[in-house]
């Protein structure tokens, strides 16, 4: 974990996101790039159940994924309101930086990150295997942090 | 057929003049040179099918298959309410026509967006998606949308008359 947040070892920052009411999941201090609180998002035809829309940010157009139906497909996501985050990724090593959008439950909320709090994933939803790259706990609550390059590249197609 | 190569990709910046097509209430572009003609409803006669379509035009002296796509692309069996003006579809190598809501001209629209890597395959028939007043176009060719109605299950070979 320590590499991925680019903080001193053994002490990273990340930020933690509400995907649903009930759903989390981190990311990096840098990979949250803007938080847009009313999402003006538009629907995409032939697009898969979890990225239907794409929303419109700085004159382009970016996947707005929502991880909460893709790891329980087929329910309603239930969220109080919804959000967008805007996050940089890089499709690889060298590359510069892409942007995509995922739908929130709230505002993302700003954590601290010890390299002995890494744990297992959860083990009730399987789709956390395809999304996360590392786990940590936060209290009792396992947090797996989201691997953005592969999520905004396609690396779910595969998988539904 | 390769989906989104950057030769097609090269082709479509470079047009000018759209199509859009409305299917329920979705909109779909394809490069106005694809569209050799505009019929109605009228004309379809059902009696004329290649398989899966919903009937066929005649138009310089050649039947033309009509197809009857969702706002999706699905094919349907039936032709909903609405659906009345038929563009015919030619890019020299597909011949078809797609039963729709609406057909407008666009000429030079906002600027043409690449489709999200995670949002379709590479196979897909939308090759780039564009602003509209009123939403997202999804920009597609004959090409595209005549492999998509084959790989429903036809064989485009022929029509029983």
């Amino acid at each position: 974990m320590a590499s991925m947040f680019e903080n001193p070892p053994g002490n990273s920052a990340a930020w933690i996101l509400a995907l649903d009411d009930a759903l989390r999941a981190a990311v990096g201090e840098r990979e949250l790039v803007y938080l847009i609180e009313t999402p003006i998002l538009l629907e995409a035809p032939l697009s898969p159940p979890y990225c239907r829309q794409v929303l419109v940010w700085n004159e382009n157009l970016l996947p707005a994924m929502d991880l909460a139906a893709y790891l329980r497909p087929g329910k309603p996501v239930r969220r109080a309101q919804t959000l967008a985050g805007v996050f940089a990724y890089q499709a690889e090593p060298d590359a510069l930086p892409a942007y995509g959008a995922l739908l929130l439950a709230g505002i993302p909320e700003r954590t601290r990150v010890a390299d002995d709090h890494a744990c297992p994933l959860p083990k009730q939803l399987a789709g956390w295997r395809t999304l996360a790259i590392s786990c940590f706990r936060r209290g009792d609550d396992p947090i797996p942090v989201l691997d953005l390059p592969h999520l905004f590249t396609g690396g779910l197609l595969a998988t539904v | 057929m390769n989906g989104r190569t950057p030769t097609r990709l090269n082709a479509l910046w470079e047009t000018r003049i759209f199509t859009l097509l409305t299917l329920d209430g979705r909109r779909w572009l394809l490069p106005q040179t694809e569209v050799q003609a505009l019929e109605a409803l009228p004309d379809i006669d059902p009696e004329v099918r290649a398989p899966q379509s919903v009937g066929a035009i005649t138009f310089a002296g050649e039947w033309w298959p009509v197809y009857c796509l969702s706002g999706e692309l699905r094919l349907l069996p039936q032709i909903p309410a609405g659906r009345w003006v038929c563009p015919l579809l030619n890019n020299g190598a597909d011949r078809f026509s797609l039963i729709c809501d609406q057909v407008e001209t666009l000429v030079e629209p906002s600027r043409l967006h690449p489709v999200p890597a995670c949002m379709a395959p590479p196979d897909s028939p939308i090759q780039a998606l564009v602003l509209l007043d009123r939403g997202l176009g999804c920009v597609t060719t004959t090409e595209s949308v005549a492999r998509l109605i084959a790989t429903s299950g036809m064989s485009g070979d022929g029509l029983d008359v």
